[in-house]
């Protein structure tokens, strides 16, 4: 009985890490080919028998993807305009992810839902009248305009989370400091801002990514080479030039870069807050 | 500062906080939403300014005879059903195995979750590479083991065009199930497992009995929130086929950015967002209905 228990478990052990292996294997296989892919020679993507692993190794790639396609510069306005987007976010989000967090009032569950439907609208049916409206206050390919353009989706999405790490700091630290004499103002900063840091980072971090990553806006909304980002760079490149593709995964290895070394950093408290407030959504 | 302070201790504080978040909201989004709807109404062409003017409901009348409209409204149902369901076995799958808790499942749950982070247009062009019909290493593999004879242009065959990016759409959609219903595993308890098992059921009956059930919820949500993410964004199908061939992968949302993008005639495309948005509406609507996600669902 007891015999046949253990060998269950090693059974369903091993099962659990050929799943696990599988899948990983299925993730990040890609990502591994594009980058074996990017340290070939032409010669060597384009041949009879497929080389598994490059046999010459050459950094070619990534020298031509940097000097050659006005790649700095599309790094360079994808840089700012993400960081103009979490700039609004943080600035304007944090303030309504405690309002939330902290007060009942009339209509808050309403509201709360409010931003959350309007994360609903198909991008498409944003970007026509952006586009229309921005042109006509001049911030058709501007960066600027770009942030204010990811506010719209990313704003809704960082005030669900930061609510739920706010949700986890203790609220009586918070009493303890307005007993002390301290104002509603004094205690957000002095003791819930701290006690929520963790969770502020990891929220910016995620609307960093997505706002680095996103694609439809930034083709729609900019026109040259004033505030394109790369996700437009990269896929323009494919049509114009037929980059060789040794060149066009050197570029994305480097544009995803970021994102791995920010997801690996935050990852915990990010995936926490992530189904927290998706889960409570 | 000083005043700040005093500020904060008023009723409005509250209504003060939310304010600029409400305004950059009605700004980036209330408005433009209303101002696409009126544009649905209206002819408008950026190739020809002339035009203008209220037209009515011509543009939701030429829908209806509109043949493409209805592939794209096919091809989006089967694309997102398609899609949802292999990512949610994929997910279930990886959530279950991950919260085995074994030595290592850290490092394994951030190399699945991975993909998730990657934006469309890498995640696009890293598959075009992958299947490629003369490059294409998944085509190399297929042959090697003799699953094909030779290799296969995935995207450009009518017949394959759609699966091929649902395989890449799961690949980049899986991780979001899987991190959803791995925090729903971890919130059913353990002792639940252990009564079950003491009364004699399996694997199977504490999957059927235990774990689907409490997942209902966290599933319900999961779905909703994908189909919606689904039909809205045509990033990847623009990157990957950008419909073709033919309309073999054409969809609602790719269809109405390339009527406003390629052809400039923001009037029709507005309409065709707005048909779209109604049905995904009337959709969630039903579905929350009938999943009673609300159920018990408070002022938390």
């Amino acid at each position: 009985m007891i015999e046949s228990k253990r060998r269950r478990r090693v059974i369903g052990n091993i099962a659990t890490y050929f799943a696990l292996a599988t899948l990983s294997m299925f993730c990040t296989g890609p990502m591994i080919w594009m980058f074996l892919t990017s340290l070939k020679y032409e010669a060597d993507i384009v041949t009879q028998t497929m080389q598994y692993i490059p046999r010459r190794v050459t950094f070619d790639n990534y020298v031509a993807i940097w000097t050659q396609s006005g790649f700095p510069r599309l790094i360079a306005n994808s840089l700012v305009v993400t960081f103009l987007t979490v700039t609004i976010c943080v600035a304007t989000g944090t303030l309504a992810a405690y309002a939330f967090s902290r007060f009942a009032f009339r209509g808050r569950t309403q509201l709360m839902l409010g931003y959350l439907v309007v994360r609903m609208f198909p991008a498409v049916m944003m970007i026509i009248p952006l586009y229309v409206v921005m042109r006509s206050v001049g911030l058709v390919d501007s960066r600027f305009g770009l942030a204010l353009a990811y506010t719209s989706f990313l704003l809704p999405l960082f005030v669900w989370m930061l609510k739920g790490f706010f949700d986890s700091a203790p609220k009586e630290l918070e009493s303890a400091a307005r007993i002390d004499g301290s104002t509603r103002l004094g205690a957000m900063v002095r003791i819930v801002m701290p006690l929520a840091r963790n969770g502020l980072v990891a929220s910016s971090v995620f609307i960093a990514i997505a706002a680095w990553n996103e694609f439809l806006f930034a083709l729609m909304l900019t026109t040259g080479q004033g505030s394109r980002t790369w996700p437009v760079g990269l896929q323009l490149m494919v049509g114009e030039f037929q980059l060789p593709w040794g060149v066009l995964a050197a570029g994305g290895i480097l544009s995803i870069l970021p994102v791995i070394i920010l997801f690996a950093i935050v990852q915990r408290t990010m995936v926490q807050g992530l189904t927290a407030g998706a889960i409570k959504g | 500062m000083q005043a700040l302070g005093e500020l904060s201790e008023t009723r409005y504080w509250m209504y003060l906080l939310l304010l600029p978040s409400l305004v950059m909201i009605l700004l980036v989004i209330a408005y433009p939403t209303l101002y696409g709807m009126a544009i649905s109404f209206r002819e408008m062409r950026l190739t020809r300014p002339g035009l203008g003017g209220w037209v009515g409901f011509k543009h939701y009348a030429a829908m209806w005879s509109d043949a493409v409209f209805w592939i794209a409204l096919k091809n989006t149902v089967v694309w997102v059903t398609a899609a949802v369901v292999l990512e949610l076995a994929l997910g279930l799958l990886a959530a279950t195995a991950l919260n085995r808790d074994l030595p290592g499942t850290k490092i394994f749950a951030v190399l699945i979750l991975l993909p998730y982070f990657l934006p469309n247009v890498v995640a696009g062009h890293m598959w075009a590479l992958l299947l490629d019909p003369r490059l294409g290493v998944i085509n190399d593999l297929l042959v090697r083991v003799g699953v094909l004879h030779t290799y296969k242009a995935w995207f450009a065959d009518p017949n394959t065009a759609l699966a091929a990016t649902v395989l890449v759409e799961a690949w980049h959609g899986f991780p979001f199930f899987a991190l959803l219903l791995l925090a729903g595993l971890k919130s059913i308890p353990e002792d639940l497992y252990k009564a079950a098992a003491v009364d004699g059921a399996g694997v199977s009956a504490q999957l059927r009995l235990i774990t689907l059930p409490m997942l209902k919820t966290v599933i319900a949500a999961a779905v909703i929130l994908r189909v919606i993410g689904l039909v809205n964004s045509p990033d990847l199908l623009l990157i990957l086929t950008g419909g073709g061939p033919g309309d073999a992968t054409q969809v609602l949302s790719l269809y109405a950015f390339q009527t406003a993008y390629k052809e400039f005639n923001f009037g029709y495309a507005s309409a065709l967002s707005v048909v779209m948005f109604v049905i995904l509406m009337v959709f969630a609507a039903a579905y929350i209905r009938l999943s009673r996600i609300t159920k018990g669902e408070g002022d938390d």
